[in-house]
């Protein structure tokens, strides 16, 4: 068994990024990523479990025992740096050796290791050469490798894939998470590439300044998030935000926006209850509005066309909605032109209002 | 072992020797400057507390003060010859050509030798008998005699600057070279003349190198013992007597220890002063402060 | 047509006054040297001889000496080779610990917490700011007091202080470069932080290890006053056996220039092996090319 969890941890001290009171709860064989922008902590919680940096309070488990006070070496933690960091003056064979040869094993038995793992990750014939020689991906592949060869219990991702290129990228997003697959252990990734974390992970914990904002598996970050700033964070093209107001007129309850208003009548209760005051943001994604050229229910808001992007396999129209730029997925073959009028219309069930000034979802 | 008790375990032995040749002998001299001891008397006389007499002796001796002067005016003729040298140089090895490290790095051989030897060997070539300068002086119809109280104090500077000027060119290259190229560029475009783009983008970005240049060479120059030391010993007559040759005779030839530990502590304050600027200049990072001259440059 | 033309006239200029500029500061060094294979009758005559028939003459005499005994003209050995033995065993010895503690020291001050570190570092470099000759005089007491005097000990350790402050600012610079990514890489692996050093950082640093050791070797092969002043017969060092011929009469400069030729060649070669480091070692490595 080997869960990771990080118990109301804090790291403030000589921490850039620092950490505030920090839980976290990764279950076996789980992959959970830490997704955030730059400075939310996510290189600092991995070092924090890692055993490279020491916790000001709070506690971390590796396994069920408390790894506070162990050193890197003690943990059975592997990591792999988002500059790789390998040994530059030695050959690829000896840094995929070197966590073995740390642990005193018989040569047979590294060599063996050394070309099995060579052989999973297909660098069998890069054995001999130094890291100066080999390619961004070349130089990734053996750090994992380094990672991987002495089965740990936990493997740790500092953004592994952001000094690659595009196509890389994609490509060994696969292959990272079917290695995990093959190889079966707790993994903890940290990235601030969203696609990469809905495509890889289990379970992603959304980081903020050093808080998390949300920890559930992708479908349901994606679906149910629980603040503006997760819902603004996952999502590509992002979520639309219109600011609007809740007020009630005529017995019927209206989110008004400056130059539209949605009935909500049948959400009053829930949005008068959960909202703190009138303040409200309208959040609804780019994949749940439709686009037609007459008003279609009484909903339907009327707008002027940008421009169209065309996409390849399908299209983002951008549309002017009150001044703010407002996108939506449209077909390959839509067509518009800048300036023209077209009726949008909302899929109520997947509209999400926020709160204006918590933040938080109220629906 | 845990790395709090390594961290501190790394930097004992270095600590340790520091504090025991650093600062205990400077503790130990500061005791001394307070008594009157002489080391030829030490099995004798014993030493007796004189309080800050020492003190007021050095610094009220008219001899003291000459010294002073000697060391001032050479200090200010070398660092002031070196600098000029040095930015000529600069100015001349900006550009690349091949070969170029080859001649910096010959050119920067007469700083690694060994002051003392220099100084031997000058006074060979300064010979006037025998010395090449001789020679050569005299293709121009100049006779020199160097070792004349007037002559012997810029005799002395010629030989130091011909061993450091290729240091304040090291340093100045450095700083020419570190000015951002695309600075020249946009001020090309905006077609200002060589004079224009010297004044408003070299020297303001360059001054604090130069600061430390200078700084430096002036601190190194006023300790200048061994190549005074070899090849004038303070003559003639006290004309190229530094006040280092002078504390060494107060010292070692004479042996007023007590009277030398107090010039002592006096030279080592005005050092420190020195040193002071110096490394508050070199601490600051002058590389960085390129990015924020860019704000100055008004072409 | 005119622009390339005013442009190959100050480069040439340029290139002229290169050219001699290298030629005035190559000269004393090139006169010493051509000085040395003179015979005596040469080295005097004036005007200067620029072509002669060249002689080892004074390089014997820099190691024998010829003088009569009952059994006529034999060759003794002089006792250059002992001060040249002397400088070379002092100031390796003393290179040797300043940069193995400063490169520890130095490793320190860059990749931990220290409480005071600027404070620290700055100590450490103002002993570099020294006079010597402030410091002679208590280090000529304390050297007495101890009995190091004529000592090569006594000499290592002074000069072991002298270049320590600047080996850990040195080598500072130089293991801030090296990512600690690389030792922390090591840690994980299962290496505890010294052998992560030894392992992962290490092998980085040897190039600057090499470079601030020249540095600190030439240091210590020229230093004089210190020498002078603490040594007898027995630790005497080169640059010390060439002042004394101070207030002789009768120099041979044959001896002294074949002395210093010698004493000179490691220092040279040094310089053109580190010439990548020159600047860096000059500023103390705060500056970088």
């Amino acid at each position: 068994m080997a869960r990771v969890s990080l118990e109301n941890v804090t790291k403030k001290t000589g921490a850039l990024c620092p950490v505030f009171g920090f839980t976290l709860e990764v279950k076996d064989k789980e992959f959970t990523t830490l997704l955030g922008p730059s400075g939310s902590g996510k290189t600092t919680v991995l070092r924090l479990v890692a055993g490279l940096e020491r916790l000001d309070s709070g506690h971390i488990y590796i396994d069920d025992s408390v790894a506070d006070d162990l050193t890197p070496a003690d943990r059975d933690v592997a990591m792999v740096f988002q500059t790789y960091a390998l040994y530059p003056h030695l050959s690829v064979y000896r840094n995929l050796a070197s966590p073995l040869e740390a642990r005193k094993m018989p040569k047979t038995e590294i060599d063996r290791d050394v070309k099995e793992v060579a052989d999973i990750l297909r660098i069998s014939h890069l054995l001999n050469k130094m890291p100066i020689h080999l390619s961004g991906g070349e130089m990734q592949r053996v750090a994992i490798g380094r990672a991987i060869i002495r089965r740990p219990k936990v493997f740790l991702f500092d953004e592994p894939l952001t000094n690659l290129d595009a196509k890389l990228r994609v490509h060994m997003r696969a292959e990272l998470k079917r290695l995990q697959r093959d190889i079966g252990q707790t993994t903890l990734y940290a990235t601030h590439d969203e696609v990469e974390a809905m495509t890889m992970s289990d379970r992603i914990a959304v980081m903020r300044r050093g808080k998390i904002e949300q920890y559930d598996s992708p479908s349901v970050i994606y679906n149910n998030p629980q603040n503006y700033f997760v819902a603004s964070f996952i999502g590509t093209p992002p979520m639309n935000f219109i600011d609007c107001s809740y007020l009630e007129r005529d017995g019927k309850a209206y989110l008004d926006a400056a130059s539209f208003s949605i009935d909500v009548s049948d959400l009053s209760q829930t949005l008068k209850e959960r909202g703190s005051d009138s303040e409200m943001i309208l959040g609804i994604r780019p994949s749940d509005v439709s686009v037609n050229r007459e008003p279609v229910t009484h909903s339907s808001i009327e707008t002027e066309v940008y421009v169209l992007e065309p996409m390849g396999s399908m299209a983002i129209l951008d549309l002017n909605v009150a001044g703010k730029i407002f996108k939506v997925r449209v077909p390959k073959h839509f067509k518009a032109r800048t300036g023209e009028r077209v009726w949008i219309t909302f899929t109520r069930e997947r509209m999400h209002v926020f709160d204006k000034k918590t933040g938080r979802t109220i629906i | 072992m845990d790395e709090n008790r390594l961290k501190w375990f790394l930097i004992t032995p270095t600590v340790i020797i520091l504090l025991f040749w650093v600062i205990y002998p400077l503790l130990w001299s500061l005791g001394l400057s307070f008594y009157n001891y002489s080391v030829m008397q030490a099995f004798a006389a014993k030493p007796t507390f004189v309080g800050i007499q020492n003190y007021l002796d050095v610094l009220s001796d008219p001899v003291t003060w000459s010294r002073f002067q000697v060391t001032a005016r050479f200090v200010v003729l070398a660092v002031s010859v070196e600098f000029v040298i040095g930015f000529i140089l600069a100015l001349l090895l900006i550009e690349e050509f091949r070969g170029k490290r080859i001649i910096i790095t010959t050119i920067l051989i007469p700083m690694m030798a060994a002051p003392i030897a220099i100084g031997v060997f000058f006074r060979f070539v300064l010979d006037e008998t025998f010395g090449v300068t001789t020679y050569f002086l005299s293709l121009f119809g100049l006779g020199f005699k160097w070792y004349t109280p007037t002559n012997v104090i810029p005799s002395v500077v010629l030989v130091d600057a011909w061993m450091w000027s290729p240091f304040m060119m090291l340093i100045i290259l450095a700083g020419l070279t570190a000015v951002p190229k695309y600075l020249y560029e946009a001020a090309d475009i905006d077609r200002a003349s060589w004079w224009m783009k010297f004044r408003y983008i070299t020297v303001p970005t360059i001054k604090p190198i130069l600061a430390i240049a200078l700084l430096f060479r002036t601190m190194d120059a006023f300790k200048l013992f061994d190549l005074i030391f070899i090849l004038t010993d303070g003559g003639p007559g006290g004309a190229s007597e530094t006040i280092s040759l002078h504390l060494y005779r107060i010292a070692f030839q004479y042996f007023y220890t007590g009277k030398g530990s107090a010039l002592a502590y006096v030279l080592l304050v005005i050092i420190i002063v020195l040193s002071n600027i110096y490394v508050r200049f070199l601490t600051r990072r002058p590389v960085e402060t390129f990015q924020s001259s860019e704000t100055i440059v008004e072409v | 047509m005119r622009r390339s033309n005013k442009k190959t006239i100050l480069r040439t200029i340029r290139f002229v006054m290169i050219a001699l500029a290298t030629i005035v500061f190559v000269f004393p060094i090139y006169w010493m040297f051509v000085t040395s294979f003179k015979t005596r009758v040469d080295m005097f005559a004036m005007p200067p001889k620029w072509v002669f028939t060249p002689t080892l003459e004074n390089y014997m005499d820099v190691f024998l000496k010829v003088h009569y005994t009952i059994y006529g003209l034999t060759p003794t050995p002089t006792d250059f080779d002992r001060f040249l033995f002397n400088s070379v065993l002092i100031s390796l010895s003393s290179v040797a610990l300043s940069v193995g503690f400063g490169t520890l020291a130095a490793y320190s001050f860059s990749r931990f917490e220290l409480k005071g570190k600027d404070t620290w570092l700055f100590f450490i470099l103002s002993t570099r700011m020294l006079p010597p000759i402030a410091v002679l005089v208590p280090m000529f007491l304390m050297y007495r007091t101890l009995g190091l005097m004529n000592t090569h000990i006594g000499l290592i350790l002074l000069y072991t202080m002298f270049n320590l402050s600047f080996a850990v600012w040195m080598m500072k610079g130089f293991i801030d470069e090296i990512p600690k990514e690389l030792e922390e890489a090591a840690m994980i692996d299962g290496y505890s932080r010294i052998r992560a050093f030894i392992k992962a950082t290490l092998p980085q640093a040897l190039t600057g290890m090499a470079a601030t050791a020249v540095f600190c070797l030439i240091t210590s092969w020229n230093e004089f006053a210190f020498a002078y002043v603490t040594s007898g017969f027995e630790s005497r060092t080169v640059p010390v056996s060439l002042a004394r011929i101070r207030g002789e009469s009768g120099i041979n400069w044959g001896l002294i220039t074949a002395s210093e030729v010698i004493y000179l060649m490691p220092v040279i070669i040094f310089t053109f092996l580190m010439q990548r480091y020159l600047l860096r070692g000059v500023t103390f490595g705060t500056i970088k090319k």
